[in-house]
């Protein structure tokens, strides 16, 4: 939303989000303005502190509430409103205004106070039983996907929200929960269930993996694709061969079949495979880390990584936007310092005086 | 009846499969008025083949194709709830010509197909600016419509090889792999809502349209900034960790009772460790110098996941997960499909959404990761059959004459039989 142009004001406790608490660090120095996440996560924000615990704090929340369009939090649910600063004080304050809470499993329902992580997120929102291999435990999609889908999943919250509000006038309260996104994300065990009455087991990654020279290609393909591959490896006279003649049969003859790839591909460079299968419209993949992402002539012609310089973490590449918008280019800006925008906001938007803000930061407030 | 959010905005929707799909019944679930557009020629792949040979892909109720298995494939119902369907050949002028009348009339165009495509058709945004000015084109191809691999193509399991995704997920101390579904489709799909209504903010606001280029392959890539980070700050590629955490520990997913039953348990503090301990009936682990902080616990992670491990294997994961939160300790089932559709919390929120479809009968479907307090969203209709409203449309919508939309079917533009035309080629 701040980089789409939302004046984005990020209020943190004095002691900074969590997120600059948590690795990577640049350098593996635990310093709260150089955690990759925090960085990553925060560009083109403000930041401004404050203790909502503190006696005068929701007074203070409550006044930037009546200028906010949205208000986006993911405290415990009941906890804002146990200070005065839940959707109702939002309503009261702001009618106009749109909250959005993003929970683990959301504002209600028997496991609301449940604790969650996102590997918990993943488990009962049911893509972790369907990923891995079938003899082994499930197995975790890598990162934070949950926490990602959430996020996004609050990004539409927000903007259909504004949407009715701008033809209405009529705010209200949006409710994002971690599970019911990934229950949104896995797909195929609940309809699975729904329409044969089965249970979907693991069955290993989707695509056929191989090792090759450098790193590891996904060989997928399909039907009139079949040629095309036989021809990459060399191997015209597979065509022919009825042990391979359609996805049925190889699958059948899938061990026969990988002792023909498995060696071929384990010469090949990984990115030769994939464009030259690319180019006969096989729709390949390598697995890229980002070593390979940063080379990438893809990535690069969309400018999708931006170096943006920090005070304290100094220059450094970020991952940017996913879409090109128009004509308009993206103007990425690095994520605040803690704090780093209290005068601006508070003294500025707010219109405390010198001598207020004084008394806010000698009284723990901010 | 309530306003429902998105009332008033229509949407013409030329998207196939999974990620564009569920973007769009997702706005109709919200109100939009929704247009999917497909023909006999080229069906929206999801609905599988005219004639069926049967073997893997297409999940039909009970596995029973059924006289058109086109509506009744389980995926296709499922992602194109709460839209109307219309036939038309795009690869005939007169089909591009219909296409353009409708186009008036729409606030926003989404497609996904292969980049390029959708301008051969004579439909890119340049050949729909100059008929609605103010149209927003959305694309959802894989890789953007620049750059020299824009024309490439994907499914969700190589993007997330090509994304990053894969270069992180995997056992510990084995190779890279992907996940068990194509994660890359929902995340672009949901990511897609929101961009579509912050377009339609800016037309509101400018009086302009825009043409929106995603690129499935980076958005899927945007969920692990901070694996890129790490390499960007300090060089380093951080490879799969299985089920454990960078931070907790333990983490893990523990064997239970019962038919492939796992519980997936992280410890976040030393207090959720003493919990765990405590539930487990050993509180001398609480103070065992092997587990006392994080760092002891990291280095003797799989003493940790051993004795875990041996506790649940006995016991019932519904129990475990129920007594460990008990205790404020993180802990969940994971869940298999009918658990999904049983699951308390689940029902109690009303995410799942039972369809009564003419052809493929009664199933829940799942619903939205968001909920509205004032204007709730709802499957508004069973999905489309294929061509169900091309007339209703075409009339309602276009503003055809009978005698028009009469030519357009003898000429075989608005044909829904996918049996009576040869297939086109991707």
């Amino acid at each position: 939303m701040a980089v789409m142009g939302a004046d984005v004001i990020k209020v943190e406790p004095p002691g900074g989000d969590v997120a600059r608490t948590q690795p990577p660090f640049l350098g593996d120095d635990p310093h709260p303005e150089k955690s990759g996440l925090y960085l990553y996560l925060n560009t083109n924000k403000r930041s401004i502190t404050l203790d909502i615990r503190q006696a005068a704090a929701p007074a203070v929340l409550r006044r930037l509430y009546e200028s906010a369009d949205v208000v986006i939090e993911d405290s415990p649910p009941g906890w804002l409103a146990a200070h005065d600063l839940g959707y109702e004080a939002l309503e009261r304050t702001n009618p106009r205004a749109v909250m959005v809470s993003v929970t683990p499993f959301g504002q209600y329902g028997p496991y609301r106070d449940y604790q969650a992580t996102d590997l918990v997120a993943l488990a009962l929102g049911g893509l972790l039983y369907i990923s891995g291999e079938p003899t082994r435990e499930p197995l975790k999609l890598g990162g934070h996907p949950s926490e990602y889908f959430a996020g996004l999943s609050a990004f539409s919250g927000a903007l259909i929200a504004l949407y009715h509000r701008d033809g209405t006038g009529e705010g209200q309260h949006v409710d994002v929960a971690q599970v019911e996104g990934i229950a949104s994300a896995q797909g195929y065990s609940s309809l699975g269930h729904g329409y044969i009455h089965e249970d979907r087991k693991r069955m290993n990654a989707f695509a056929p993996m191989y090792r090759a020279k450098d790193g590891f290609v996904g060989a997928m393909f399909r039907q009139d694709n079949w040629a095309d591959f036989c021809e990459m490896m060399g191997r015209p006279d597979l065509t022919t061969d009825p042990r391979f003649a359609d996805q049925i049969s190889r699958r059948d003859h899938m061990d026969e079949l990988n002792a023909i790839v498995a060696p071929w591909m384990a010469e090949q460079p990984k990115e030769d495979v994939y464009h030259a299968g690319q180019a006969k419209r096989m729709p390949m993949g390598y697995i890229c880390d980002p070593a390979d992402m940063l080379a990438s002539a893809q990535y690069q012609a969309h400018g999708y990584f931006t170096t943006l310089d920090h005070p304290v973490a100094g220059p450094l590449q970020y991952p940017g936007m996913p879409m090109r918008w128009g004509e308009d280019a993206w103007d990425l800006r690095r994520a605040p310092l803690l704090g780093e925008h209290n005068q601006e906001v508070y003294g500025g938007l707010l219109g405390y005086t010198p001598a207020e803000l004084v008394l806010l930061r000698n009284t723990r407030v901010i | 009846m309530t306003r429902m959010a998105l009332e008033g905005l229509r949407v013409l929707d030329v998207t196939h499969v999974w990620a564009g799909p569920m973007c769009t019944r997702m706005l109709g679930d919200m109100g939009a008025d929704v247009i999917k557009v497909e023909s006999a020629r080229r069906m929206d792949t999801g609905r599988g083949e005219a004639n069926p040979r049967g073997g893997p892909g297409t999940l039909y109720p009970d596995g029973i194709p059924g006289e058109r298995p086109w509506n009744r494939a389980a995926h296709v119902n499922e992602r194109n709830r709460s839209k109307r369907d219309i036939c038309l050949d795009l690869t005939h002028p007169r089909g591009v010509e219909a296409f353009k009348r409708l186009v008036e009339h729409c606030d926003v165009v989404v497609e996904s197909f292969r980049s390029g495509v959708m301008a051969r058709f004579g439909l890119g945004y340049r050949d729909l600016v100059k008929v609605k000015p103010d149209i927003i084109m959305v694309s959802l191809s894989s890789q953007g419509s620049t750059g020299p691999e824009a024309a490439y193509g994907s499914f969700g399991a190589t993007l997330e090889q090509t994304a990053g995704l894969a270069s992180v997920t995997g056992y510990l101390g084995g190779d890279p792999t992907t996940s068990g579904t194509f994660f890359p489709d929902p995340v672009v799909a949901v990511l897609s809502v929101g961009t579509i209504l912050a377009a339609i903010r800016q037309r509101q606001q400018t009086g302009r349209g825009t043409f929106v280029d995603m690129s499935q392959r980076e958005a899927t890539t945007s969920f692990i900034g901070e694996t890129i980070m790490d390499y960007t700050m300090n060089r380093r590629a951080q490879g799969p960790i299985g089920n454990r955490d960078r931070v907790f520990a333990p983490q893990g997913v523990y064997r239970c009772t019962g038919d492939d039953m796992w519980i997936a348990i992280s410890i976040r503090s030393d207090e959720e460790w003493a919990s765990l301990a405590r539930v487990m009936g050993e509180p001398a682990l609480e103070h065992d110098p092997r587990f006392t902080d994080v760092v002891a616990r990291r280095t003797h992670h799989d003493q940790a996941d051993a004795i875990i491990s041996h506790w649940t294997a006995t016991r019932d994961a519904f129990t475990v997960m129920q007594e460990l939160q008990a205790a404020g300790v993180p802990a969940g089932v994971a869940e298999q499909g009918s658990h999904l559709l049983a699951d308390p919390h689940l029902n109690a929120r009303g995410f799942w959404e039972t369809v009564t479809h003419p052809e493929a009968g009664t199933a829940p479907f799942l619903s939205r990761p968001f909920q509205f307090s004032k204007t709730p969203g709802t499957t508004r209709r069973h999905a489309p059959l294929l061509g169900e409203h091309t007339e209703e449309v075409l009339r309602d919508v276009a503003g055809m004459t009978d005698a028009e939309i009469a030519e357009l079917a003898a000429l075989g533009v608005t044909e829904n039989d996918p049996r009576a035309v040869a297939t086109a080629p991707d």
